[in-house]
């Protein structure tokens, strides 16, 4: 499959630049379940090197969205303080490989596992402090009028509703088991609703650790938009915040700096302030989105759609994480 | 069967992780290599103890759900089944699953009618559940392992 595709992709991209190249590598990235994404390294004839990111639809995968829906979101942020790669190209038709994709320079910098403590030191400060500061500039950014509009024609009111609906519907056509948490926490959700969001704001959708790219002690690129929308700056902070991307080190989100420290950084950069008790029902949001994700992962491994392995993984370790934090609130709450 | 179906999948984890996993050159496919040998430890590890867990757990809820639940015993035809010699897993997991249902509706009911003591003590059932099953804990094992 890789072969035929780095074939395809040789001819599709001589032709777009218009210049003849060779290619060095096209290996595929392991770790993403939304879309197939390839590192790609070509030559020109005057030995010139370009370094591309691939990113397929895959026909079967953990979520699914419109490959635009993700373009429009780089598209918004390109020459921006949010760090975003170069977009070359898209293609919503599977004419050219087989599925729609959207092709954009490499970035320099690498990806940590969000599962790993540690994996920023010893630069969590720096680049904590830039996390959560790029989060606050993605909230105020203010959009394209056309981004707005194309976002804007599936908004609806109140954001945490649309949201909540949209996570629950996922559980309920995608459950393979019945867990009384996961029930318990949703009607805790839907009983105790958040004030609607004064600022209405591109929510990147997964924004957290391993979703960005860092060299040392700065963050390079930010990455993985196929769940953009517009909607409440905290439902950003809340996932973010999310004890699953520091579960060995809960006092420090995604493993970087201490939490007040956090949403201090955030408030700052984004002018929003926040509100404990609505930040508290996204956060708890959060991991109802999670196990909605996660359980969908384990639909497509169960029912033979998708045999790879992080489907599983995804069913098994994030899927008991986030229901123990669901647990975790309702004990707090009662 | 000697030796055990956990050894079986123990030492086929271990094959999978150090020995056949490094000799893949393409790195997609020596990751996922990897990853199904950590998922295979995992099984292994929970193997052993599966059904014992499963029978508690129906066992607990259905204490719960008569100590604290509008569900009288006689109505609970799940309570024949559950009392069955059939010990295989999924026997076991299909009387599970019609008793977490039946428990999740409960509760609803308690907290609709304002119950807190009896919502507080569901709340305790579902984290020795919870204990019971996780198997994020051994994440931390994993990750050595696989290092």
């Amino acid at each position: 499959m890789s072969e035929e595709l780095s074939k395809s992709f040789l001819s599709y991209y001589s032709n777009l630049s218009n210049k003849v190249f060779s290619l060095l590598s096209f290996e595929r990235i392991f770790g993403g379940a939304s879309r197939e994404t390839y590192k790609i390294r070509l030559k020109d004839s005057l030995g010139s090197e370009e370094r591309l990111i691939l990113r397929l639809s895959q026909e079967s995968s953990l979520i699914e969205t419109e490959q635009r829906i993700e373009y429009l979101a780089y598209s918004a942020f390109q020459k921006s303080n949010v760090p975003v790669p170069i977009l070359i190209d898209m293609s919503e038709d599977d004419s050219t490989f087989n599925a729609p994709f959207m092709l954009m320079r490499e970035l320099n910098g690498e990806a940590a596992n969000p599962f790993t403590p540690n994996g920023y030191s010893p630069y969590e400060q720096d680049i904590g402090i830039q996390f959560w500061s790029i989060l606050g500039e993605i909230a105020k950014r203010k959009l394209d009028n056309d981004i707005f509009n194309t976002f804007a024609k599936d908004l609806d009111k109140p954001f945490w509703k649309t949201e909540l609906d949209k996570w629950v519907k996922v559980i309920e056509e995608d459950s393979i088991g019945v867990e009384p948490i996961l029930d318990a926490g949703i009607r805790y959700l839907y009983s105790y609703p958040p004030k609607e969001a004064k600022n209405i704001c591109m929510v990147h959708g997964d924004y957290r650790s391993g979703n960005f790219l860092y060299l040392k002690n700065e963050i390079t690129g930010i990455l993985d938009w196929e769940m953009a929308h517009l909607g409440d700056p905290l439902e950003d902070l809340g996932w973010a915040l999310s004890p699953i991307w520091s579960w060995q080190d809960k006092d420090r989100p995604a493993y970087l700096i201490p939490r007040d420290e956090a949403i201090e950084v955030w408030e700052s950069s984004s002018n929003c302030k926040v509100d404990k008790k609505d930040l508290e029902w996204w956060e708890l949001f959060a991991a109802i989105k999670g196990m909605a994700i996660w359980i969908s992962a384990g639909n497509e491994f169960k029912s033979g759609k998708n045999i790879d392995p992080i489907n599983l993984f995804s069913a098994w370790i994030p899927g008991d994480i986030h229901l123990e934090v669901i647990l975790n609130t309702l004990e707090s709450k009662i | 069967m000697k030796p055990d179906l956990n050894i079986a999948l123990l030492n086929a984890a271990q094959e999978i992780i150090s020995r056949f996993s490094p000799l893949i050159e393409d790195e997609y496919e020596r990751s996922r290599l990897s990853s199904w040998g950590a998922l295979v430890l995992i099984s292994a590890m929970k193997l052993d103890d599966a059904g014992a867990s499963l029978d508690k757990e129906n066992q607990d809820i259905i204490e719960w759900l008569l100590s604290n639940s509008r569900i009288k015993e006689n109505e609970l035809e799940i309570l024949k089944s559950a009392d069955s010699e059939d010990n295989s897993i999924s026997f076991l997991d299909e009387n599970n699953q019609k008793l977490r249902r039946i428990l999740s509706d409960e509760v609803e009911f308690l907290e609709s009618d304002g119950q807190r003591a009896k919502v507080r003590s569901a709340y305790e059932l579902f984290r020795s559940m919870h204990q019971r099953r996780k198997v994020s804990d051994l994440v931390g094992l994993l990750q050595q392992k696989i290092d």
